[in-house]
């Protein structure tokens, strides 16, 4: 019955109690109760402890680490994130310590195959004022070798295609505050420094095609002191994985500019996204409309901070940052349909997007197309790999990620 | 070479076991010279002869619980009999079973008291002693003024009377049905009770234990349903007698309890769960759900088996109502998903389209879709997955043996405050019963109860016919009488076949008299509509100075 080992050593005893009720009845045994004390006694002098075998060993000190399912991992444990649109796949790991109940200091890190890498050091704690309360402080460094970058506008070509190499040294703190299970007010405010250098990558470097004009803050280094404010209405039973409710969230950065000679600017993020399941979760029709702007109409605003599309979770047909200005707007639907509730979910997306200079020329005139087919393997409440195939209007592109697309 | 190792062992418990096999089927075979009757046979009990106290604490982990029986779990049962049975093809009493219901009478009264000792947690203060350590509803450990350990946990916000009531009812009927169950109250909470123990640890996400504060009782009360009057309505389970040594694997033995010999998969109790899982919607059947205690007994330490949590029943989870495909196919189907992936979704299930009338406290329950033979857990147990046809009928004529009247009892036992949630969750059950019986009785042989009188007049019961669930076989009964050597094994038939239409059939002459003696007796249906009816029954009686006594019965011998 059960496979191998374990098996050999269940048809021993079922060989045995086979053998209990067949006992010849000149053997020493009178009675059924006697037979049965006998096997008894022969196993008492055989007794082991009762202790878990590798595999389980094994599994329990990942469960145990919280490598698992869990949001509180102890000590080494793997890190799944990307550390910037377009890195590739990358690998992660993280060491946490814990200093209070529920607050802990990790570092961790990222290193992508197209050479990004991210390290952070950071502290969280959780659970304030009635567990409404949870603080946050961060700092980090990040590398970014080669994102591409094609001027700016809907009607940018896909031959200008360039690339660029962004370093971003980061110190952040801030709360996020849930007044009601329901809604989530939060504020991070913190000191950005961006260095821009060459792109690595197989195409030109983005000095050599485009200009301060073509590129705004081409060849600056700015630092910024951001503040990022945001309110959320989160009815999903989870951010990472859902199959109904809905997220509803505005956000707002303000930089002010500190290095580089540039403005200070602010940037805002409407976002909406509503799960909607047919037939018990048969199907699930998952919306997202989403909206950016620059709210500084002439601010000069680093072309590396401005709204983009392309890739990840944005117009998944287009290459990362394919279309960037001061306004974007992306509409996405999936129709997606769930082979297995524990674990995989598939989905047949489209969607459809555009940037433009200023907001009132955002035109569904001009938006881009892109449809395609998704595999999604996840957990209860996170997205734990996705691949995604998108065909645009450029040809087929391909997104691996660890998060789900919205 | 590690490799090479493991193989060479596995060859050798392979060839052991080879062995084994052979010299028991050799010994079987030379029971034509061997007696297969003891004179305690049929054991009512099954005897625990050695000392337990070795077995020590070892908790099985989850995930690889649950990963196990998913995926390394051979889905092929190995078709063999129970093996903890006793002659007459019934459950002895253990440290894992109790006959009750169907063995002896059972009065509405006691069926509805379950294994409750006491009325609850006794008034007045509570004092916690401790955070509750696993599970997801929200709880803790306390202490009554009578000095009693009790563990609470609350219904999820939204979900009223749903987990605490859904427990508190399945605990009474798998106590009717034989398992050994905690004692679980339905009580009221008045937050001014709790008292802080100056012991009283909780576990946190750091891994640290540290003493338990007053904001800690109100993070997990936060987390529970609350009553318009303030109050919390609370599951109270009285902690069980013992050592605590963890739970029990639907598989194997523990190889430190010396009296547990028998494979787990081939415990009918267990395989039984197959029926009686699907009647209640016992769809959480993993080990973390089961308790083993080291107990004293008779100045002997014994190892005890609990089913400890039944909560996950009926329609209800322990924070929300049961996810759409709960009961009908397990967490993982690779088959199941290929299809459903292949085809965009269109490969449609049951689950999809069964209307439920929807109650909070009870959650997604119904009766008239149910199919008993299609049930499935979240994940399969090996043994359930071993049950056959003379197993589950064992377990549906316990079923059946549940009163309309007992079943609506029980349920009131859940205290839900909405009259019609109430009625609901019993008619449920009482369609979902019948349709147990009409499942499972009539698969096998279902003849029953066999007495033989002194005078040769043998009677026994058609237990699904008597249930309404097949009509008596047109031709009546063939039974076919032989005088049993109990040392050869050797049968001497006895006359000619002899036919009734009735469920009573006289002996042939020349019925042996002597004090001692054995007979055998092959009873099948004639002319009947199920296939599986002509197979006899084969029952044996053995000659006491009283009269004729059952001492064995083979409904599906191996």
């Amino acid at each position: 019955m059960i496979r191998s080992k374990p098996k050999c050593a269940v048809l021993v005893l079922v060989a045995a109690v086979h053998a209990l009720l067949w006992i010849p009845a000149g053997s020493a045994q009178e009675s059924r109760a006697d037979s049965i004390a006998k096997q008894q006694e022969e196993k008492s002098r055989q007794l082991r402890p009762e202790v878990p075998d590798r595999v389980e060993q094994f599994v329990t000190r990942m469960t145990q680490g919280g490598w698992f399912f869990s949001a509180n991992p102890r000590g080494l444990y793997p890190y799944f994130d990307s550390v910037y649109p377009g890195g590739g796949f990358t690998l992660g790991a993280g060491y946490r310590r814990y200093y209070g109940d529920y607050a802990f200091a990790e570092a961790r890190g990222l290193y992508s195959f197209k050479n990004y890498k991210r390290f952070e050091l950071r502290t969280v704690s959780p659970n304030h004022a009635g567990g409404r309360v949870d603080l946050e402080a961060l700092a980090g460094w990040m590398d970014a070798t080669q994102i591409p970058y094609y001027g700016l506008g809907i009607e940018s070509a896909k031959a200008a295609e360039s690339n660029f190499r962004l370093q971003e040294t980061y110190v952040r703190g801030g709360a996020t505050v849930r007044p009601a299970s329901w809604f989530r007010l939060r504020a991070v405010t913190g000191y950005d420094r961006f260095i821009q250098t060459a792109g690595t990558g197989g195409t030109p470097s983005i000095g050599d095609l485009y200009g301060p004009e073509t590129a705004p803050g081409l060849g600056v280094n700015p630092s910024y002191v951001h503040t990022e404010a945001s309110a959320a209405v989160v009815w999903a039973p989870a951010e990472g994985y859902a199959r109904r409710g809905g997220i509803y969230r505005y956000t707002v950065h303000d930089y002010r500019n500190v290095t580089g000679n540039l403005d200070s600017f602010q940037l805002g993020r409407s976002e909406l996204v509503q799960h909607i399941p047919i037939l018990r979760e048969t199907w699930v029709l998952s919306l997202r409309g989403r909206l950016e702007s620059v709210y500084n109409q002439n601010a000069q605003v680093p072309y590396f901070l401005l709204p983009w599309l392309g890739s990840g979770s944005t117009l998944r047909g287009y290459g990362t940052g394919r279309f960037r200005d001061r306004h974007s707007l992306l509409m996405t639907g999936e129709w997606r349909w769930i082979p297995n509730r524990f674990a995989l979910d598939m989905a047949l997306f489209a969607d459809a997007g555009t940037v433009a200079p200023r907001f009132k020329d955002l035109s569904f005139g001009d938006l881009k197309y892109d449809y395609g087919i998704g595999v999604r393997l996840h957990g209860p409440a996170v997205t734990a790999l996705r691949f995604d195939v998108a065909h645009g209007s450029e040809g087929w592109h391909l997104v691996i990620s660890a998060s789900a697309p919205f | 070479m590690c490799r090479k190792k493991r193989i060479e062992h596995a060859s050798m418990i392979g060839i052991a076991a080879t062995g084994l096999l052979l010299l028991t089927s050799l010994a079987s075979s030379a029971g034509a010279q061997q007696r297969k009757f003891y004179d305690d046979d049929p054991i009512t009990r099954e005897p625990n002869t050695r000392d337990a106290s070795g077995a020590i604490k070892r908790d099985i982990d989850l995930m690889y619980d649950l990963g196990f029986n998913l995926f390394a779990l051979s889905r092929t049962p190995a078709l063999v009999r129970a093996q903890n049975i006793n002659t007459i093809d019934e459950v002895p009493d253990s440290e894992w079973f109790t006959s009750r219901i169907l063995a002896r009478p059972i009065s509405v009264d006691e069926a509805a008291k379950g294994p409750d000792t006491c009325a609850g947690p006794a008034p007045g203060k509570l004092i916690v002693v401790h955070a509750k350590r696993s599970g997801v509803t929200p709880g803790f450990t306390v202490k009554d003024s009578a000095g009693r350990t009790w563990f609470v946990q609350f219904d999820a916000p939204g979900q009223a009377e749903a987990a605490s009531g859904a427990a508190v009812v399945a605990t009474k009927l798998f106590h009717a049905l034989g398992y050994f169950q905690t004692e679980n109250y339905i009580s009221y909470l008045d937050p001014a009770r709790l008292e802080i123990d100056g012991q009283a640890e909780v576990d946190t996400p750091s891994n640290r234990v540290r003493p338990m504060t007053l904001d800690d009782i109100q993070r997990v009360l936060a987390r529970a349903s609350k009553r318009p009057d303030g109050t919390y309505r609370m599951l109270a389970s009285l902690a069980i007698p013992g050592r605590v040594i963890g739970g029990f694997k639907y598989f194997g033995t523990r190889k430190d309890d010396p009296n547990d010999l028998v494979p787990h998969e081939h415990r009918r109790e267990l395989r039984a769960l197959k029926v009686f899982g699907a009647w209640t919607n016992l769809v959480d059947m993993k080990a973390l759900n089961t308790l083993d205690t080291v107990i004293t007994e008779n100045g002997r330490s014994v190892v005890r088996h609990y089913l400890q949590d039944v909560g996950s029943t009926f329609g209800t989870g322990a924070l929300a109502p049961r996810e759409w495909d709960e009961g009908y196919e397990y967490l993982f189907e690779a088959d199941k998903a290929m299809k459903r992936l292949a085809s965009f979704g269109f490969y449609f299930q049951p689950w999809q389209t069964i209307s439920y009338l929807e109650y909070k406290s009870i959650g997604r329950f119904e009766g008239d879709y149910f199919k008993p033979v299609e049930w499935k857990p979240r994940v399969p147990t090996a043994a359930m997955l071993n049950a056959r046809a003379d197993d589950t009928f064992w377990a549906a004529r316990r079923v059946m043996a549940f009163t309309d009247e007992m079943i609506r009892a029980i349920v009131k036992t859940g205290q839900y405050s909405d009259p019609a949630a109430e009625q609901h969750l019993a008619e449920v059950l009482i369609k979902r019963r019948d349709k147990i019986g009409k499942a499972y009785l009539p698969s096998v042989n279902p003849l029953v109860d066999f007495r033989l009188d002194a005078s040769g007049s043998l009677t026994f019961e058609n237990a699904a016919v008597k249930a309404g669930f097949a009509a008596a076989p047109r031709g009546g009964y063939e039974a076919r009488w032989y005088r049993f050597d109990n040392s050869s094994g050797n049968a001497t038939p006895i006359g000619a076949p002899v036919v009734s239409p009735a469920l009573k059939i006289l002996a042939p002459a020349g019925l042996p008299a002597g004090n001692g003696e054995f007979i055998k007796i092959e009873v099948a249906a004639v002319d009947s509509p199920e296939s599986s009816w002509t197979t006899p029954v084969r029952v044996y009686f053995r000659r006491l100075p009283s009269g004729w006594k059952l001492v064995g019965l083979e409904r599906m011998p191996d």
